[in-house]
Parts: structure tokens; sequence; C-alpha cells
């Protein structure tokens, strides 16, 4: 089992008078209620709690959002950049890069190469669509994401491999010469991920052979969610996918105590709390199916948001308490799941850097070694999760994804 | 005159974004003068398929251009939009004036007339339903013949679907630039029939004197403001409408 540290770099200092009146923290809120010193000071704290992850033996995950105040990291490959200089062993997954938000996939091919080559090969990089409210920022037609998103792959996958120049006449990228230098230093590219929860993407990721991850989902739908892949790995004649192919974002404290567990696990709920997306499914038509527009406008998407703190505990979303008790709960994510990554969102909101470190040291120091090696020999144990042993019909996903 | 007696002469009237079918507000009183016909946009619940591909107002006015083109008593007809139809309606004009006798425009996407910095044309996709309704209704009241995804709240999931389906489809032609189109822009000054502009007073959809400013881009244009409506002015004040619309067919002796 790999853990990496996670924080999408909050910007704490929005009052909920702000909150309240811009509904919401993302794209409509002002940016002169953003100050430069203190997000400065912001930044060379979260760039600090990354390096100590790396000290730790963690490895490291970076995302980006835009025109929001509860992300400041505003471009997956800028964050890795910064990440790769201060650190020396952990690998760094980009989750992701939001393709159809992105103009240009060759610069994307080169940034990704580029990232590869000056860190000896530590990049894992994930592609992502996008949610829909970075459709406002990028002002990218939610119509195409999808489409967009496999010309953009596409491209890029092509830009990796092909080893000389070539053109590329698409429906939505146009390019006469594509020769992107450097090559990655993992030949042919860094490993990638996708994000999925919808059964078509989902698929194609299995199909092309990529590595599957799920965020902030709950257990029984990251287990349905795996089982597509799993399934359409057979049908493709592939082999049996293992917890390497797998990666789960949930949120996670660790604590001496499990009231002082609690007390933090208030403090991640500020990641719940913030999602206050304006206008549900009307907000980027086209980017889910009517249908599922219509679901999310009645509330049976996004249900994870809508939990309190103990239901997220039950249901996986948040690992929290002592050493003793995360380690159980790992243990039953990857027996339940098979899941082989987990993406540990350990900061939100209004946590100071003590807080996050403390839960860190005692994550990395008490927890990591009781269960790195969960997953190592999964094909010597009959587990429930194995293709020959889940018999379980495939269900409805999405039902709690917050994106 | 064209046509003999008791024929009416034919008009088309393209649809806005988020309203019903058919013959909505004044359209049925005009339709006792004129023949509309009312097609809905393909994307809007009609030739869903065919705009799969399509990514333009561009590919929807030619497909309007080419059915016209395809009617067997041939002849010129009134063309007519409002909002995003006025929108169609313009790029129809600039592309096949020759099939058309008059232009009439309701408050109408398609040009922006103001600076880059203007958020000219309110964003349909981001306003909460009670703002839409406060945006383009004069008297909120007179609000109808307009389907709003999730609005009122209660609605039924295939109405919503269809609404959701409907917004989508006015993504795919008008999300970027946003409800406008600059190479239009470029050619409306090349409009020479007879163009009645149609504005709300109240129309806060759009950016004050948008319909006034993109009137005088278009030799041809006379504009007419009412008094007591808002964006969807043929919805909320049909009788007034209906009277500007008659009067400008006679002075141009259509009727």
């Amino acid at each position: 089992m790999k853990f990496y540290h996670f924080s999408e770099m909050p910007y704490p200092y929005v009052t909920n008078e702000l909150d309240e009146k811009y509904r919401g923290m993302r794209t409509f809120l002002p940016n002169r209620t953003y100050d430069p010193v203190l997000g400065y000071e912001l930044y060379q704290r979260y760039l600090d709690e990354y390096e100590m992850a790396d000290e730790l033996g963690l490895h490291l995950m970076v995302n980006e959002h835009h025109q929001s105040a509860t992300c400041l990291q505003v471009s997956a490959t800028m964050s890795a950049a910064s990440m790769v200089n201060r650190t020396t062993r952990a690998r760094v997954i980009l989750l992701g890069i939001p393709l159809p938000h992105r103009d240009n996939p060759v610069h994307v091919a080169e940034e990704v190469a580029y990232l590869d080559a000056i860190s000896g090969g530590r990049i894992e990089c994930g592609f992502v669509r996008g949610t829909a409210v970075e459709t406002y920022p990028s002002n990218q037609n939610p119509v195409h994401n999808q489409a967009m998103f496999y010309e953009s792959h596409d491209l890029i996958k092509e830009a990796w491999t092909r080893s000389d120049v070539f053109s590329w006449e698409g429906r939505f990228y146009n390019y006469r010469y594509v020769n992107v230098w450097p090559r990655s230093y993992q030949q042919p590219h860094p490993p990638i991920w996708v994000t999925a929860s919808a059964p078509p993407l989902i698929r194609w990721t299995a199909e092309h052979d990529y590595n599957l991850a799920f965020l902030v989902g709950r257990e029984e739908d990251t287990i349905n969610i795996f089982r597509i892949y799993r399934r359409a790995a057979a049908e493709y004649g592939l082999p049996e996918p293992g917890p390497e192919k797998f990666g789960s974002m949930v949120l996670c404290y660790v604590a001496p105590t499990a009231e002082k567990a609690r007390q933090m696990g208030e403090k991640l709920m500020w990641y719940f709390t913030t999602m206050n997306p304006r206008q549900k499914g009307r907000l980027a038509p086209g980017y889910l199916s009517p249908s599922k527009s219509v679901d999310l406008l009645q509330g049976k998407l996004g249900a994870v948001r809508a939990l309190g703190l103990d239901a997220l505990v039950d249901a996986g979303v948040i690992l929290l308490g002592t050493p003793d008790t995360v380690i159980k709960q790992v243990e039953r994510l990857y027996e339940s799941t098979g899941v082989g990554n987990m993406f540990l969102m350990m900061h939100a909101g209004e946590m100071t850097s003590n807080e996050v470190r403390d839960g860190m040291v005692l994550f990395s120091n008490e927890v990591m070694p009781a269960v790195a090696s969960l997953g190592e020999k999964w094909e010597d144990d009959d587990i429930s999760w194995r293709i020959a042993n889940d018999k379980t019909p495939v269900g409805n996903t999405l039902s709690s994804s917050v994106s | 005159m064209p046509g003999g007696k008791n024929m009416r002469p034919p008009a088309v009237f393209l649809h806005d974004s988020d309203v019903l079918p058919g013959h909505i507000g004044a359209l049925e009183q005009l339709n006792d003068a004129l023949e509309i016909d009312v097609p809905r946009h393909p994307g809007f619940g009609s030739d869903d398929h065919l705009a799969e591909s399509w990514d333009s107002v561009g590919d929807l006015a030619q497909f309007h251009i080419e059915r016209i083109r395809k009617r067997p008593d041939g002849g010129k007809l009134h063309l007519m939009g409002a909002g995003f139809g006025g929108w169609v309606a313009l790029e129809m004009a600039v592309r096949a004036q020759e099939l058309f006798c008059s232009l009439l425009l309701v408050s109408s996407y398609g040009i922006k007339v103001l600076d880059r910095t203007v958020a000219e044309f309110a964003d349909v996709f981001v306003l909460e339903p009670d703002e839409l309704i406060d945006l383009g209704w004069y008297d909120r009241t007179r609000f109808a013949g307009v389907r709003i995804p999730g609005y009122p709240s209660g609605s039924e999931t295939a109405e919503d679907e269809r609404a959701f389906a409907d917004r989508a489809a006015l993504a795919r032609y008008g999300w970027r630039p946003f409800m406008h189109d600059p190479r239009l822009s470029r050619w409306i000054e090349t409009i020479d029939i007879p163009v009645l502009i149609i504005g709300g007073a109240h129309d806060g959809m759009l950016a004050p004197r948008h319909d006034e400013l993109l009137a005088q881009r278009i030799p041809t244009a006379q504009f007419v403001e009412l008094a007591h409506a808002g964006h969807y002015s043929y919805i909320e004040a049909p009788d007034a409408f209906a009277d500007v619309v008659l009067k400008f067919l006679r002075q141009h002796e259509y009727l």
C-alpha cells in the first residue's frame, strides 16, 4: 500500500459572511479578499508540509482548481515542479490535469515530460475531466468536455510515444508539427491515472490499462467502481488488476486520543462545508447527461456532501482516530475494495501547520509500518474483490461522488 | 402584396432558448395575419441527433436555410427570431437574405455592441431561476411559456430533463464567445431588407441600450421599445407586440 500526502492548499481566511454573500468560494468570490502576504506565508507553509511528508516516507499528490479560495494550487504541473525541487524520494502524482480545460495538450505533454525528466522519473500523471465548476474559469464548452478529454489524451499519448514529428488535425486540436522535447525519463511515458466514476470512462481506463482513481467516495461506491474496472479489464483480455492499479482519496487524521482525532475530524469537515457550488446541475449544461443533471438537482448525486462526520467515517470517506483505529480502517478498505494507493487529505481549512504535521508524523510512524505490506501478495489472497470471488452485480455509480 | 386573397404571407419564427414549443404569446394572434412556422432548433427537442456534430449558430442557420430552400412553394418569407432565435435569424439574413422579405428581431443575442469588459448578456447558466425571472420580466406574475430546469420546485423529472437538454443545446451553440459571434458582427451591415428590432424596456437579460445600439448597426433597421415588457415581450405584452409588428408589415405594404 502506498500513501500520498495531499492538501488542496486552501485559503482559510474567508469569512462566513463572504462565503454566504458570494454563494461559495469558487469563481465569484472577488480576489480582493485574498491577502498577498498571508498568501505567501500559506504557500511556504504548505510546501514545507509537502517537504516534510517526503521526509516521512509519504508520497505526494498535487491537483489544481481555478479561481477558488478552496484550493490555491492553480496548476498541477506547476505544483509538481515546486515539489520535485524540494523533495528527493517521493513519487509525485498529478491528480490531475483537467485535460478539457487546458487549451494546449502539447504543452501538457511537454510539461509532464519536463517534470519527469528533472525528477528522474518520479512522476505519476493523472488525467481528469475537471469538475463542472471548472467550466467557468477555463470557459471551455461543457458540452464537449468528454470528447475533448479523449482527444486531448490521444494527442498527448501520441506526442509521448510517436518518437517523430507528426501532424494533428482533430476536432478540437490542430497542430502542423508535434514533436515534444524533452522525452520523459520513464519510457514510454509516466504511469497514467484517470479519475472516473461513470461506467464508460471506467471501462475506457481499463481498456487502456491505466490506473483508476476514485476521489472522496463512499466505500460501497469505491467497491462498485473498482468492480466495473476489473470486469472490463477481464473483458479486454488484460491480466487481473492488482491493488497497484487502484487509488482512492480519503480524508484522514491520526491522533494520540480519540477525542483529539474527533476534534481534528471536525476541522476536516471544512472540505465538505465549503463545497457549495451554485446552481447544482444547471451550472455546466452538457457536462452531465440530462438525467444525471436532474439527479444532481434532486440531491441524488453528491450525497457525500450531506453526510455528517460520523456517517463519513462509517462510509470510509474519512479515516479518523488513534493509530490502532486507523490501521483497522485502512485494512478494512483494502479488504473490501482492493485499493493499493491511498491519497490522504490530512489537512483542510483552518487546521494549523502543527496539527497537520502531528497527524502526518503519527500516521507515518504508527500506521504506515503496520499496513505498508497490504496488497503485496494479493495474488496469493483469496479475497472478496478478486474477479473469481466477486459475483455481485454492478450497481449504480456516482451516487455519492463529490465532484 | 404577396399571396392571393385569403392567403396569409408565410413567416418563420425562430425560438429563444428556454421557451416552450409552438405559437406562444403574440405568435398566436399574429398567426391570423401571417402563416407562421415555428420550427424547433435541432438540439432543442427536434432532430437532436443532427446537432451532435455541430458547434455553432452557423450550423443551425444553414440547417434552417436549407429547410426553407426546399419548400415546395418557393416565395419569400418574413424572418423572425427572439433572443437566441434572433441570433439565428441574423445569421440566416446575412447568409441568404434573398429568401426573406423582412426581418424581425426581438431582444436578440448574437451581436456584442458594448466594450469587451462589459458582460452584455445575463448568464442563464449561472443565475438562479428567481433571478432569471426578475431579469427577464417586467411583471413576474406574467411569467409563462418559459421552461427552467428545476423550476418551479417539484417540477416533473421528464420536463427537467428536457429543460437540461435545451440548456446543453444552448451551450453547444452559444458558449464561447458567450451568446455572440464577432464574425457575424462584421457582416450585419450588408442586410438591406426592412428590419424591425423590438426591445422590452425592462429586459435585464441584455445590457441597457443593447437593442437600440444593434439597430444603429443595421442601415435598414428601426427600433421600437415596449414600455411594459422585459426580455420575452411577445409573451408578456402580446397585444402591444402584435400591434407593432402589424404596423411594420403594413408600413412596408406586406399586409
